[in-house]
This record gives structure tokens, C-alpha cells and sequence, in this order.
């Protein structure tokens, strides 16, 4: 495209430039809200007009984190002197903080965060692991009816997860894994499975036979030559494949929402019901999303490159 | 370099096979979010501290409570030990087999004298039998804008418009009047706020509350006989009155429940709001609400021929009959229901079902919203509490929404279909 | 399995190691297996209860009431409105967000200053939880408070609240979501698309237009057909963002309906065969598509 630098082509290129800022800024806008709402006092996140600039505050972690009640009376002047500075705030907002004994009652925000990570990270790796697998057996192997296999395969992602969602539950409700970690990785690695086994498929006819055949020449196994060859020419494929996987097992909500309750329960369903007890508190459903967030955002930025090229191919070849 | 990050995946893994190993002294009481639940956890942090048995209550919001408890009923799960449940989940609960059967203990402490009539009635009956103990009273209520109320040029206004003077409004028709009159679009004032949200019983239960002040009913609730009550003449005034005042809301009024209607008096939006008086104690905190003291309350006004009833809310709690620690929830109970407690209960911002608490001077100065909660617990109605309420619920959402919000229809066709529509469901489980 | 006595086995490297046969059947036999049993037979299992009256609430008796509920639900003019609903929204949403994104990636395929920071940062709006974005969207739309009808000097527009509005309410946030993914595949698309066909077409003079519709769309097509697919195919699923964001009948998909009649109304059996009409319509939605896409892929 260099060669092409008439003046036209020229005016259209800036205008081009400042369209795609201008977007750029539209979408980022609904992201900076939330994470300046994380940072708001609690009467700013509704105040009209709204708020742009404003003393950020730590306050909605404060509550995230912790179990509050509401005051009925104000805080005798001893006690809230007495005070840390972020129960101080919590006092300041018309609540106070619950204990047992002495400590301090956690809210069950980390539990559920914690919860996201065991489920996602575990299905994710499943996911991707037999999706490659699978993908280079079809890839390689002949395999009487391939195309309808393939399609078998694809259908199972189509689905509604609540139409999935009936048949399993009674299911795990006749073995008991209703709320467990274990029910909703394998229903996440389920959901995954196909969708890696396709986007895999695609990196793996890219990668020329001839690399597995020359190694099988030199003396590796199929196994080593899968290993040694083959597994480092699809990295940017595997990479790109665990980034969508992740991305959807750690946002996924119907699935959670029906099948887990105290124990197993992951953090989307979790961060809407914190809606506050009389009236919403948006700071603190805007600090538990910013958190959210981050995991998966800084694991989509440090596998960006990959990303970008691996859907290149990926999709391409499919 | 990459096998160490597989080990630590795979450490992960073997993680999510190992973590449900649950301690024996631990009780977990499942509850929607909102003050009183709060509250129970405080009080119950008091049982821990006596007893060394750690009770959590744990809380999702009201949009998906029925739906969590009975997901993990139905699987028969043994996550919460103890439900503070829905008055109308008595059917499902009892004939499903999700609730121990209270009645010895009941009995035993003579908890139907204990407990105020209603709340026994609603609350714990069912078939004849107790299935759960009153444990958080409850009832639909107003909160308005006192300042605007008082303010003497609208005073003078109203009474040159409506012939009448401007107060806490007697009957629907002047709650009417008062929505139209403070309905202000231009001003960014609005008259009144309703709830409106149809993914559980919110919208049911406000347009409940106008049916039974009309003189209206559900329908017989011995002989599931529909048609005739819920599209009785009553009702369809009642209902024709609730989409009226769905005119005065403010803009985007078409889904919302407490927070939305207590941020109505808060943000400065409605001169009068619906809700529950168990959501009132925001309204009552000066942090949360600028005009706190400017916030007055009162009990469901009268119908046109001057019945005067309320929605009932509130709920009692039951053992889950899948529950691991059922001794241990017993004991929790037999704590629970001590007159001491009742009355820390009450104290901390619970609403005791207990007469004797309920009675006392004190406990109706408490708040400035008590005493009309006071009066409304004497004269609340419930919904139906048949196994099969959730069908009764979405038909009745799905009949009156359009109606309401969307202005569909008219008021006779959305309650005939209703009437037609509980006939088949009552039918098909066999109940006529 | 049919599929493995069928094998022809590659015997070169089967001399050492394991042989290619079981190589295939150690990769491939799992992902099959555990699909058959997580999905296929759970669909089985409930393919016998949506000839029930059976109800996972109550222990009452089971009792085969033969094809009643397919055709109670077949002749409910709901569930037909559930299904046009999610039609009009599949429209909406998909079209919307081929217009954005495919316009976005027409946009970024040139030289920009910091293009890979920008492009990654589009991505943002997918990486969240659809749960948690359709709650903030509802106060970004809200009336009162929100900022959408701030800076749009909107008033006090109905998002939500107006039956005729709110599906495409829902459909923006959806767009907003999703733009950004088919933005990322166009793009890759774009860049295969071979530079010396640009230049011989300035040579020739041709007008952009032209060159659009006659060199850029035929060589994006397969790919942008792709983004279609999978876009379609979670629209047609959509469930958080319509359940978190609107309560109307207009917004009302055939998720939201499966989800109440089988979570909220305990109707099992009922429930069980509206998911099998489901999953017929998806499988012959995507039967079309994958026909439609060797088609492509062919020329």
C-alpha cells in the first residue's frame, strides 16, 4: 500500500485516521466508565450530569471485599475516631462493617473469583489439549465419514446452553455434581471442545506434512515428531484457540447461573447480584468488573500478537 | 518453560477435584439481598459466638432467588441448610419433599400463639402442617416526599384542581390524583413509582396490592375456582387503575423493583413510591438518601368501596430437608425463635413476626416507617401458594405485562386470558 | 466405532512406537467420547421426557403423554413469537455488527499510527462477561442518569422500557460487543487479499467503488461468511444480555422462554421437547451454512 501516496489517497488516509479514533474512543467509552465508576463515591455514579472528573477513591474495593450492614443510627464519635481509615469510609457511606469475634466478615467475592479461576484455567486447558489432538488426528489421518464427524463436532457448539442445560442437570443431580468445580469444567470443556477441535483443525492443515515426514525419516516416532515439530509450529495456533476458550468459559453466565450455587458459583453471576441491598450501589458492581476484567485482559494483551495472526490463518484455511 | 506452566494447570485441575470438603460446623442459610438479610447475618454472628457454629447467610438477588433455591432443591442439593423462603413456596417446598415437616416443633413451642396470626398463616401453613418459621414479617408500602406534600403553593394548587387538600392519600383515587398531580415530564418530576419488573413476582405483587384494596381475590384458594374473581369487575378496575398510574412513572419505568423505586424518592424522580417495607431503611439513612428526612410513609390505601388490604412479602425460614447439619439447624432454631433473640432481631432491623415484639410501643417508634408496617401486617393478603405458583406467576406476568407496560389489549382480555389460563393449569395437576 | 476397523494403517512408522492406528484413536476417540456422553446423551436421556408430563419439582408419577407437548407447543402463538423474536434480534444484531466491524477493519487497513494497540484495544468490549455488561448498559441507557442520552441530547428517550425500542436497545449493546470480532477477522481477510490486484486496478484506473465491490468483497468473502456463522450462531443463542437487560415480551428469545419453562415453571418434560424443536431449527440452520460455506470455499 505505500507505493500508492497520491494526494488523494492521501486526505482520504487522515480522514480514515481520525474515523478510527473517533470509534475507537465511542467503544472505549462504556470501558472507562465502568473503571472510573470503580474509583467513584457512591452518590457521583448516578449524579445528573454525569461526573467525568471527580477525586478517585478506593472505597468501592472496601466493599467489595467485605460484608457490610446498614446503619441505623449514626456512629458514635469514639468509635468511628477509632477506626481504620477504610472502615472510616464504609461509616462515611451509611454502613458498617460486619465481624465475627474480631475479624472482619469477607464478602463472598474472592471465594467466586477464585472459583472463575479454577473453572476457566482447567476447561481452557482441556479444551485446547484435546482440541489439538483431535484436530491434528483429522488433520493427518484418514477417517471414514471425516466431513460428518466434523459437523458432529461443530453441532454440539450450536446449542443453546439451556437446551444442554435441562438433560444435564438431571443428570448431575442423579450423581451429585450439581455446584461442583468438577460439573462446570466439564460442561465448559464440553462447550469449548468443538470449537477448538475447528479453529485447530485449520492451523494444523496449514502445517506442511512434510516436516512430520522428513523427522519420521530421521528416526523420531509419530509421537515425537507430533511433539518436536509439530505442537512448536502451531503454538500461534494453540495460543490464539486458548485465548477465545478462556474468554468465553470466564465470561460464560446461563450455565453458572443454573447449575452452581454456594460452592462452585463463578464470578458472572455473582457481580449482578451484588446490586445492593436498597438501593444499587453501581461503584461496587463497577470495582468487582474491573477486576474481572483484568485477568482476562492482560492474558488477551500478552498473547496479542498470536492473536491477530493466528486468526489470520485459522480462519482462513477452515 | 512450558511444562512448567502445564504442572501448574494440571495443579489446578486436581484442585477442582479436592475442594468440596465441607467442615461440620458450619450452617448456611440461603436468603435474597436485601437489608434484613443483612441483618440476620449480625445476628446470627451472635450464635457463633455462643455456640463456636458458624452461620453464613448467603444472598443472590430477588430477580433469581426462587430460581437458585429450587434449582438446588430439585437436585437435591445440600448447599444451604436453611431457606428463608417465599411465602408461596410452601406448596412446592412441602408436597417436593424440600422442607422438614416443622409441625412438633411448632407445637412444641406453641409458636402459632407466639407468632402474629398472619405470619403464621402465610408464612409456615400448609396442607395443615408448619414447614417453616416466621421469621421476617413483611407488606407493600408507600414512601412520598413530605417536602413536596407541604409545600404550601403546591398545597394551594392541588386544592384548586382537585377540590380536596393535598396529604397522605386515603384511597387509590387520590393517589391517582396526587401521581397526576406531581407528574411533571418538563420538570423532570414525576408522580409516582411502581414496580414493574416481571422476571419474578415484583409487578405481581403491586398489582396485587390495588386488587385486594379493591375488594378483589386471585380466586378461591380451597376450590381453585378463577373465573368470576381474578377478572371479577373489582380486579379489572384495580388493574385498569395500577396501568394508569404505570402513566404518571418515570421514563424507563418498565422493569424495575425496589432499588429503582427507592432511587425515585432519592434521586429527587417521584413524589410517591411502592415498595416493600423491608427496603424502607435505605430511605431512612441519610448517606443513601439526601432527603431522608423529608421521606414520609404510609400503609397501601383503601379501595373505592373502602377495603383496605396489602401484599404480603416477607418470609419464614425452613430446614432443607437434604441438609447435612438438620440437628444442627434445629438447634439454630430453638435459638432463633428465644424471646431474647426475637428481640435483638427486632432491634438490629429485623422484622420479627413475634406479637409480643411486634406490639410493643418501642418496637412501632423505632423507624419512622414501623408503625404503618404495623398496621399493614394486620391486613396483608398473600398470593397463591400451590406447587405449580411459578406457572401461575409467569402467566399472570405474561397476561399483564403487555397490558400494563407495553398498553396492549385492554384490562377485561389480559384478566379473562389470565382466568382461562390458571383454569388449565389447575386442571392439568388435576386440582378441579 | 465403524470408524477405526475402517483405518487403512500408514505401517512406516508403526514399526516404531505406537503404530499411526492407535496414535489416531488415542487423539481423536477421547474428544469423541466425551462429546457423545457430555452432549449426545444427555439429549437422548431427554429425549424421553419430552413425551412426559414429567416435572423435576415434585415427585409425582411420570406418565407418557405421546406427542402432546410438541404439539401444545407447536400451536402456542408464543412460542412463535419467541422464535420471530429471535429472528428480528439474529437480524439485527448479526447486520449490525458486520456493518461496524466490517467497516471498522475497511478503516484500519492502511497505515496507522499505533494500529496493533488499536485493534487490540477494540477487543476490550468481548473480553467482558455478557452478564455484567448488559447490567452496565442499563445504566448507561437509563434515562435519567445515564450517559448515552447525556451526550446524545436525547432526553428522556426509552431505551428499555419501550417494547418497539428495546430489542434494539439490547441489539446496540450486542453490536458494541461484537463488532470488534468480526472487525478482527475482516481484517484478516484484508491483509490476504493480494496487493498487486490493488495496484493493477489503479493502473487501470477503476474506481474505488469498483474496486470494492469487485476485488476486496469476493476475495474477504469466505472469511466474512465465517464471522457471519459464529455470530449468528450465539445470537441465536442469546440469553444474558435480553435476560439482564429487558423484561419485555419483545425481547423475550426462545432461551429466555426454555430457561423459564424449565428453571422457574419446572415444566421437565414440556421444556424437553421445546429444547429438541430447538435444536432442529439450530441443526438446520447450520446445515444451510456449512453447505453455503463449502460452496464458497469452492469457487
Amino acid at each position: 500500500m505505500a507505493a500508492v501516496t497520491s494526494p488523494a489517497r492521501r486526505v482520504t488516509n487522515r480522514i480514515a485516521i481520525v474515523a478510527v479514533l473517533i470509534i475507537t474512543l465511542i467503544f472505549l467509552a462504556p470501558i472507562y466508565w465502568i473503571a472510573s465508576t470503580a474509583f467513584k463515591p457512591r452518590a457521583l455514579a448516578t449524579s445528573v450530569p454525569p461526573t467525568v472528573l471527580f477525586q478517585p477513591e478506593v472505597t468501592p474495593f472496601v466493599k467489595l471485599f467485605t460484608k457490610r450492614v446498614q446503619l441505623r443510627k449514626p456512629v458514635e464519635p469514639e468509635v468511628y475516631d477509632a477506626a481504620p481509615w477504610w472502615e472510616k469510609a464504609i461509616y462515611d457511606g451509611g454502613e458498617r462493617v460486619l465481624r465475627v469475634g474480631d475479624s472482619v466478615q469477607l464478602s463472598p467475592y474472592p471465594d467466586r473469583f477464585l472459583n472463575s479461576l479454577i473453572v476457566a484455567v482447567t476447561s481452557t486447558f482441556l479444551a485446547v489439549a484435546m482440541g489439538t489432538l483431535t484436530a491434528y488426528g483429522f488433520s493427518r489421518f484418514r477417517i471414514a465419514g471425516e466431513n460428518d464427524l466434523l459437523f458432529f463436532i461443530l453441532s454440539t457448539r450450536m446449542l443453546p446452553p439451556v437446551v444442554v442445560a435441562i438433560p444435564m442437570f438431571l443428570m448431575y443431580r442423579v450423581v451429585g455434581m450439581t455446584d461442583t468445580h468438577l460439573g462446570l469444567i466439564i460442561l465448559y470443556t464440553a462447550f469449548n471442545l468443538s470449537f477448538s477441535v475447528w479453529l485447530m483443525k485449520g492451523f494444523m492443515d496449514e502445517i506442511p506434512k512434510e516436516y512430520e515426514e522428513a523427522a519420521l525419516v530421521d528416526g523420531y516416532t509419530r509421537m515425537q515428531a507430533f511433539f518436536k515439530i509439530v505442537l512448536p509450529e502451531a503454538t500461534t495456533g494453540i495460543a490464539a484457540t486458548a485465548v477465545f476458550s478462556f474468554i468465553i468459559a470466564w465470561n460464560e453466565y446461563a450455565f453458572a447461573l443454573i447449575m452452581t450455587n454456594r460452592r462452585a458459583q463463578t464470578a458472572p453471576p455473582f457481580i449482578p447480584a451484588q446490586v445492593g441491598s436498597g438501593l444499587t450501589d453501581w461503584t461496587v458492581i463497577a470495582a468487582g468488573t474491573f477486576l474481572f476484567l483484568l485477568p482476562v485482559a492482560i492474558f488477551t494483551f500478552a498473547l496479542r500478537g498470536h492473536l491477530l495472526r493466528g486468526v489470520t490463518f485459522g480462519a482462513i484455511r477452515k | 518453560m512450558l511444562k512448567k506452566k502445564w504442572t501448574a494447570l494440571l495443579a489446578g485441575a486436581a484442585m477442582a477435584f479436592t475442594v468440596n470438603a465441607a467442615a461440620a460446623t458450619e450452617l448456611t442459610i440461603f436468603w435474597a439481598e436485601w437489608d434484613p438479610a443483612n441483618y440476620l447475618q449480625e445476628l446470627v454472628n451472635e450464635y457463633t459466638a455462643e455456640t463456636g457454629v458458624t452461620v453464613t447467610v448467603e444472598t443472590t438477588p430477588w430477580s433469581d432467588f426462587q430460581t437458585k433455591a429450587f434449582t438446588e432443591f430439585n437436585a437435591k442439593g445440600d448447599a444451604y441448610d436453611m431457606v428463608v423462603g417465599d411465602s408461596q413456596w410452601l406448596g412446592a417446598g412441602s408436597t417436593g419433599g424440600h422442607y422438614v415437616d416443622l409441625t412438633d416443633f411448632f407445637n412444641e413451642h406453641k409458636l402459632a400463639e407466639v407468632m402474629a396470626p398472619a405470619t403464621v398463616k402465610y408464612y409456615a401453613e400448609y396442607d395443615g402442617k408448619y414447614w417453616a418459621i416466621p421469621a421476617e414479617g413483611d407488606a407493600a408500602g408507600w414512601a412520598y416526599r413530605k417536602d413536596w406534600f407541604e409545600d404550601p403553593k403546591e398545597m394551594e394548587a392541588f386544592k384548586a384542581k382537585y377540590g380536596y387538600d393535598l396529604g397522605v392519600p386515603e384511597d387509590y383515587k387520590q393517589l391517582r390524583d396526587i401521581a397526576e398531580f406531581f407528574y411533571r415530564p418538563d420538570d423532570k418530576k414525576y408522580g409516582i413509582a411502581i414496580y414493574t419488573d416481571n422476571s419474578y413476582d415484583a409487578m405481581a405483587m403491586g398489582i396485587e396490592s390495588a386488587v385486594f384494596s379493591y375488594g378483589g381475590d386471585l380466586g378461591d384458594y380451597s376450590t381453585y375456582k378463577v373465573d368470576g374473581i381474578i377478572n371479577s369487575p373489582e380486579n379489572i378496575a384495580a388493574v385498569e387503575m395500577y396501568k394508569e398510574l404505570y402513566g404518571f412513572t418515570p421514563p424507563n419505568w418498565g422493569k424495575v423493583f425496589f432499588q429503582e423505586d427507592n432511587q425515585a424518592i432519592t434521586e429527587n424522580l417521584a413524589a410517591m413510591s411502592m415498595n416493600f417495607f423491608a427496603f424502607f431503611p435505605a430511605l431512612d439513612n441519610p448517606a443513601l438518601n439526601p432527603n431522608a428526612a423529608n421521606t414520609g410513609y404510609f400503609a397501601n390505601p383503601k379501595g373505592p368501596s373502602g377495603a383496605q388490604h396489602a401484599a404480603l412479602g416477607g418470609q419464614g425460614i425452613s430446614i432443607v430437608s437434604y441438609s447435612q447439619n438438620k440437628e444442627e439447624a434445629m438447634k439454630f432454631l430453638e435459638w432463633f425463635i428465644r424471646d431474647d433473640v426475637q428481640q435483638k432481631w427486632a432491634d438490629l432491623g429485623g422484622y420479627t413476626c413475634s406479637q409480643a415484639v411486634l406490639k410493643s410501643e418501642a418496637f412501632r417508634n423505632a423507624t419512622p416507617y414501623n408503625e404503618a408496617f404495623y398496621q399493614s401486617m394486620f391486613m396483608v393478603k398473600d398470593f397463591w401458594a400451590v406447587p405449580e405458583y411459578a406457572e401461575l406467576l409467569t402467566a399472570m406476568n405474561n397476561r399483564l405485562y403487555p397490558y400494563v407496560v407495553g398498553g396492549e389489549g385492554t384490562a377485561k382480555e389480559a384478566l379473562d386470558g389470565l382466568a382461562a389460563d390458571w383454569n388449565a393449569t389447575f386442571k392439568k395437576y388435576g386440582r378441579m | 466405532m465403524a470408524v477405526i476397523a475402517r483405518l487403512e494403517s500408514d505401517t512406516r512408522a508403526a514399526a516404531r512406537g505406537w503404530s499411526d492406528l492407535t496414535i489416531r484413536n488415542i487423539f481423536i476417540l477421547p474428544t469423541l467420547a466425551f462429546l457423545i456422553v457430555f452432549n449426545i446423551f444427555p439429549l437422548i436421556y431427554s429425549l424421553g421426557y419430552s413425551f412426559t408430563d414429567f416435572r423435576a419439582s415434585v415427585n409425582d408419577p411420570v406418565n407418557f403423554v405421546g406427542l402432546q407437548n410438541y404439539r401444545e407447543l407447536l400451536n402456542d402463538p408464543n412460542i412463535w413469537r419467541n422464535f420471530t423474536v429471535t429472528a428480528q434480534y439474529v437480524i439485527v444484531s448479526v447486520g449490525g455488527q458486520v456493518i461496524v466491524g466490517f467497516g471498522l477493519a475497511l478503516l484500519l487497513n492502511r497505515k496507522i499510527p499505533f494500529k496493533g494497540l488499536i485493534t487490540t484495544l477494540l477487543l476490550l468490549p468481548m473480553m467482558m462477561s455478557m452478564a455484567v455488561v448488559g447490567l452496565f448498559w442499563k445504566l448507561l441507557y437509563d434515562p435519567s442518569w445515564g450517559i448515552i442520552n447525556y451526550a446524545l441530547g436525547l432526553g428522556s428517550f426509552d431505551w428499555l422500557s419501550d417494547p418497539d425500542v428495546a430489542l434494539y436497545a439490547v441489539a446496540i449493546t450486542d453490536i458494541w460487543m461484537w463488532a470488534p470480532f468480526v472487525m478482527l477477522l475482516s481484517l484478516a481477510g484484508l491483509s490476504a487479499v493480494p496487493q498487486h490486484l490493488y495496484e493493477a486496478a489503479a493502473i487501470d484506473r477503476a474506481g474505488t467503488w469498483y474496486t470494492f465491490t469487485r476485488i476486496t468483497l469476493p476475495l474477504v468473502a469466505p472469511i466474512l461468511i465465517i464471522a457471519i456463522i459464529f455470530r449468528t450462531m450465539e445470537a441465536f443463542k442469546s440469553f444474558d444480555l435480553p435476560f439482564i437487560m429487558s423484561g419485555q415480551p419483545t425481547t423475550e428469545m426462545i432461551s429466555i422462554r426454555l430457561y423459564k419453562m424449565a428453571f422457574q415453571e419446572w415444566q421437565t418434560g414440556r421444556s424437553s421437547a421445546l429444547a429438541y424443536i430447538v435444536l432442529i431449527v439450530v441443526l438446520a440452520i447450520t446445515n444451510i451454512y456449512v453447505k453455503y460455506l463449502n460452496k464458497v470455499k469452492e469457487r
